[in-house]
């Protein structure tokens, strides 16, 4: 059967209870293994999706080799190097995405 | 990390959004996670995962949230309590997956705190075995927010 997350939606309906993601310019924060990502990527203009754990991108990446997303873009990246090399004024939503503590 | 690094990185992603955007913060609640044994929607075992360890961190992260909105960056809209579930057939698989996911934390569990939780995975893997069609689910209380900027 294999793992299986959220099968009944409950963070992906949260999350768009919350938030209009529809053509959005979008920042994830933590993806790790782009979990969350590919629930809502359908719906926004682009997403930058980081994650500073290299096997857990490595996932993220396998992934999106199989099924290519143009508006997915995977970074190996901490935030704090990201936001240091990122101008301002550029994301309409961030997502931190498990990864404040 | 440390509670100052929490605040410098949500006042970080201020500087990121548009004047307009929004922030979507999710970590779990201060509530703790539990096992579930379940078949034909019928619970067969639940308990508190006895490896818990990080109330501190998430109360950092709701402090560290609730001082950014304090300082005027950003205002709270809005909040969705949730609950993350994962399935799996056999217990030695969610542990696989849990390894698998946590492999970045450096951090050593407690001595104490791994053998209950060993002990409340043995309980739960036996009775999956008594119940054939039977899953396992983690679930995880979390909490969602919307916050925007306020200037």
């Amino acid at each position: 059967m294999g793992i299986r997350i959220d099968p009944e939606s409950d963070e992906t309906d949260a999350l768009f209870d919350l938030v209009d993601l529809d053509g959005r310019e979008v920042l994830e924060i933590g993806c790790a293994d782009g979990r969350l990502t590919w629930r809502y990527a359908d719906r926004v203009a682009h997403v930058t999706a980081i994650e500073p754990f290299a096997d857990s991108l490595a996932r993220a990446r396998r992934r999106l080799a199989e099924a290519p997303d143009d508006r997915i873009e995977l970074r190996n990246v901490a935030f704090e190097d990201f936001a240091a090399a990122s101008d301002a004024d550029v994301f309409d939503v961030t997502l931190l995405s498990w990864s404040l503590c | 990390m440390a509670p100052e690094g929490m605040v410098h990185a949500l006042e970080e992603i201020h500087r990121l959004l548009r004047s307009a955007g929004t922030l979507i913060e999710i970590h779990p609640a201060l509530e703790v996670p539990y096992v579930e044994v379940r078949s034909d929607g019928r619970g067969l075992f639940a308990e508190e995962d006895p490896g818990y360890d990080y109330e501190d961190d998430l109360r950092h992260a709701e402090a560290a949230v609730a001082t950014i909105v304090d300082r005027g960056v950003f205002v709270l809209e809005d909040r969705r309590r949730f609950e993350l579930r994962t399935h799996a057939a056999s217990v030695s698989e969610l542990r696989r997956y849990w390894d698998v996911y946590n492999a970045y934390d450096p951090e050593e569990k407690d001595e104490g705190l791994a053998r209950r939780q060993d002990e409340m995975y043995a309980r739960s893997g036996e009775v999956l075995e008594r119940s054939p069609g039977a899953e396992i689910v983690y679930v995880e209380p979390a909490m969602m927010s919307r916050l925007v900027p306020a200037r």
